[in-house]
């Protein structure tokens, strides 16, 4: 059977003055899988919200098949064939696995006011078995169900609605790799009836089990496609990226004091035998892809979760059975990826964020006082250069760039030795970014120690004395000095 | 009626507006003192003015203990419990340690006191215990703790109020020292207590810090579960040296004391404009709230209201009070 094409005809969405997606043509074949990858913000979620109707084009055209389409609601482009399975599940857990497939459109019985739960399990589980999904009950519940099985239930659902075309927005991002395997072979079932499935992913390693083509996106733009066989590693990388110049890496002398020395940490199921050390005044990334245990690591470090097995030695002292307090005495220090949720009391004052954690060391005998604190707060936002009228304006009130700079400073007030930083130029603009990374550097040649942890692997590609890749718990790789280059972490992250 | 926030939580820039939204509470009290000033016969006699400070002193340290754990992000709904039990528990403990005699002396009467204050930290550390070891939300462990509470105080009376104090006790409820009522003082020193410990402690940083970001400030290496237990403990406290007070007042120890006190409480924190939601509120503003509490009971009793009225009127004020108090956490 053959499928649907796809047209797109200059399409382009601007927010505001930024180009998120800029004239993108091309064409996709009908009953085939169509791999579409690109960095963080290359486009690739702006595509698929137009795609799916989530968002309109500021221009350009979308053919499904031989007709031009203009979806104003994901309804119309549901209603076109067009079905969209997104990152994050958007099922109802408490709800039966039959109860989430048929979710709005419950068959009916005694004329409409009673659901008719024998019609209803017997569908879903004609659907679920026709799709090879034999091990799942159409009556359990869906919050009992693995996240891979819960997906494996999110792409029944699409597939009920007989699309024409599917899109998988990173469908494997969060699944273990047999949970994979069932949902290669969902997908290939689909496939076999003739949908066109556009597969978004991150995991360059599985493209060729699974995809036909492989199309990149670049800052916004259409950067090549390839069919699938003609497409290695090289390839990939080159469509994705383009010529870079070499990176201008500085390469530093650390000192050869060992600080920290994880020995075989464990922490089930994110992390399996993790080992390394770091130096006196060193910066070391940790890169990985989501889901490979980079904020669980940092977490366990920090005390606010235990590994299941492993040592930490820091500075000859074993620290494995301290708690999160005590280890902040001996100078470690969180920097979280999540600065709203875990990192900045928003609605207190910038002031009270700075000395959250030196809170103790700063009191004398248990008081302080605004005067007290003040120093340490001024201190702060000289040389972090926090844009700031009056301390005493709440968080919430800054920039997402010099909230990060709070938190920083927050903990720099502690005079850590060690730094552990997640995520830290995450939702910030470039220039702070390039601030951050300033501080961290200019702290790491005074001698502290720090770990960061990136999805932006180049970022740590600027800032890092030493980089470990970290994949599926464990560390596969490690650059130092002027190894380091984002391609090649590229390379080994998504392997 | 908004949040006096201190320095601690969070200024904005002195505008006029601005001063009127955060002392707006307080401007409403004074608005209203005087309206009744000039309407109620005998409301400005000295008498009634430290009257009406006597009958808040007890709900107001108390309320002042609840500002902290509400901002810590917990609550206590047993406090009117814990006055009654602790007034029964120094009666008690004064009748068995004197086997009865006719005029007990001043140490047994402060070993009586002492046992009450310590089940009230027993029982605030074990509210702690079972919300940190076990996740029982406090607001459904010291609702448990309310009936569990009220019926230990019933066992130790069996219902029957216990006359066991000596002739001179009647002077921490009803005595005087300069003219001013003796639970006055109290009242004042539980404000200066729990005001320090708001402003200018560590402690008191740590409460917000845990109230406003439980998490952010668990991974600032706070200790987060011990902030709240102490919270709880203090509120407990204050709550039995309110059943002391009381139990002067009636110079005995009753089971049948502070019913429904935990509601008077709690709606002046929440007048005084302490967010439920945790992290914002001040001492200060607890303050203005049991005064004006306190001023409109002894308001509608001058005016000559109906009793049941009076509920009714408590009981819409603290619904329109809680109402600002969303709107103001939403905004």
């Amino acid at each position: 059977m053959t499928g649907i094409d796809l047209h797109f005809e200059g399409l382009t969405k601007h927010y505001g003055p930024v180009r998120a997606l800029d004239n993108f043509t091309h064409s996709f074949a009908g009953g085939q899988v169509h791999a579409l990858i690109g960095k963080n913000g290359s486009g690739k979620s702006t595509f698929v919200r137009m795609l799916s109707g989530a968002t309109a084009p500021t221009s350009g055209k979308i053919a499904v098949g031989a007709q031009d389409v203009e979806f104003r609601t994901p309804q119309e482009a549901m209603e076109a064939g067009v079905v969209t399975v997104y990152q994050e599940l958007s099922l109802v857990p408490g709800l039966s696995v039959a109860e989430n497939i048929f979710l709005g459109r419950l068959p009916r019985r005694a004329g409409g006011c009673l659901i008719d739960w024998t019609l209803l399990n017997r569908r879903a589980g004609e659907l679920l078995s026709e799709m090879g999904a034999f091990d799942i009950d159409p009556h359990q519940a869906v919050e009992t169900l693995s996240v891979g099985r819960q997906q494996v239930v999110e792409i029944v659902k699409a597939s009920s609605l007989s699309p024409k075309v599917l899109l998988l927005d990173e469908p494997t991002s969060a699944l273990a790799a047999s949970e994979v395997e069932q949902l290669f072979a969902l997908i290939r079932r689909l496939k076999a009836r003739g949908v066109t499935i556009i597969y978004i992913s991150h995991r360059l390693a599985e493209l060729p089990e699974i995809a036909d083509t492989v199309t990149a996106l670049r800052d916004g733009t259409f950067a090549g496609s390839l069919p699938m066989e003609k497409a290695g590693t090289t390839e990939i990388l080159d469509m994705m990226f383009g010529d870079m110049p070499p990176l201008e890496h500085a390469v530093r002398k650390v000192h050869d004091e060992v600080l920290l020395e994880a020995k075989g940490l464990s922490m089930a199921p994110w992390l399996t035998d993790v080992s390394f050390k770091l130096k006196k005044g060193e910066v070391l990334g940790i890169a990985g892809m989501l889901g490979a245990g980079r904020t669980e690591l940092l977490h366990g470090i920090f005390g606010a979760r235990k590994f299941d097995a492993g040592q930490l030695v820091m500075a000859g002292q074993d620290i494995t059975d301290k708690s999160l307090a005590e280890r902040k005495a001996l100078g470690l220090a969180y920097a979280s990826e999540d600065r709203k949720h875990a990192g900045l009391v928003l609605d207190h004052s910038i002031h009270a964020n700075l000395v959250t954690a030196p809170l103790r060391s700063i009191a004398r005998r248990g008081l302080t006082w605004v005067g007290l604190e003040r120093p340490h707060v001024a201190r702060q936002i000289g040389n972090l250069h926090i844009k700031v009228s009056d301390p005493m304006l709440p968080a919430s009130s800054l920039s997402g760039g010099n909230q990060q700079k709070v938190v920083v400073g927050n903990w720099l007030n502690t005079s850590p030795r060690i730094f552990l930083l997640d995520e830290p130029g995450r939702g910030v603009d470039v220039q702070a970014k390039h601030q951050i990374y300033q501080i961290i550097w200019e702290q790491a040649s005074r001698g502290l120690s720090s770990i960061v942890v990136s999805t932006e692997l180049e970022d740590l590609a600027e800032c890092c004395d030493r980089v470990i890749v970290l994949h599926d718990g464990s560390v596969t790789a490690e650059f130092v000095g002027s190894e380091i280059d984002a391609k090649r972490l590229y390379a080994a992250t998504m392997a | 009626m908004t949040n006096t926030s201190t320095t601690l939580t969070s200024r904005q820039p002195h505008h006029y507006a601005d001063f009127l939204r955060r002392h707006s509470m307080l401007l409403i009290l004074m608005a209203f003192y005087v309206l009744v000033a000039l309407t109620g016969r005998g409301f400005m006699t000295l008498d009634n003015q430290l009257n009406i400070l006597r009958t808040i002193a007890v709900p107001g340290m108390i309320a002042f203990g609840m500002t902290l754990l509400i901002i810590v992000g917990e609550i206590d709904l047993s406090v009117g419990s814990m006055v009654a039990v602790s007034a029964c528990i120094t009666a008690w403990m004064v009748k068995f340690l004197s086997s009865g005699a006719f005029e007990p002396s001043v140490i047994v009467v402060v070993l009586g006191m002492c046992s009450a204050i310590g089940f009230a930290i027993v029982v605030g550390q074990f509210n702690g215990i079972l919300r940190h070891r076990i996740g029982v939300p406090t607001f459904i462990s010291s609702l448990a703790m309310m009936a569990t509470l009220a019926g230990v105080a019933n066992l130790i009376t069996n219902g029957v109020p216990i006359e066991s104090f000596p002739s001179w006790y009647y002077v921490i409820g009803s005595g005087r020292l300069f003219h001013i009522p003796v639970p006055v003082y109290l009242l004042a020193a539980a404000f200066a207590t729990t005001f320090v410990i708001s402003k200018y402690t560590a402690l008191g940083r740590e409460i917000y810090a845990v109230g406003g970001n439980i998490e952010a400030a668990r991974l600032s290496g706070i200790n987060v579960w011990r902030t709240k237990t102490i919270c709880l403990i203090i509120t407990s406290v204050f709550a039995a040296i309110g059943g002391i007070v009381y139990s002067s007042l009636i110079n005995s120890g009753n089971s049948t004391i502070a019913r429904g006190l935990e509601l008077e409480v709690i709606s002046a924190c929440i007048i005084g404009g302490v967010s439920l939601f945790g992290g914002k509120g001040s001492i200060w503003g607890t303050f203005v709230g049991v005064l004006f509490l306190g001023v409109l009971l002894n308001a509608m009793t001058l005016w000559g209201f109906n009793p049941y009225a009076q509920q009714v009127v408590k009981g819409m004020l603290i619904l329109g009070a809680v109402f600002v108090n969303f709107a103001i956490d939403r905004r």
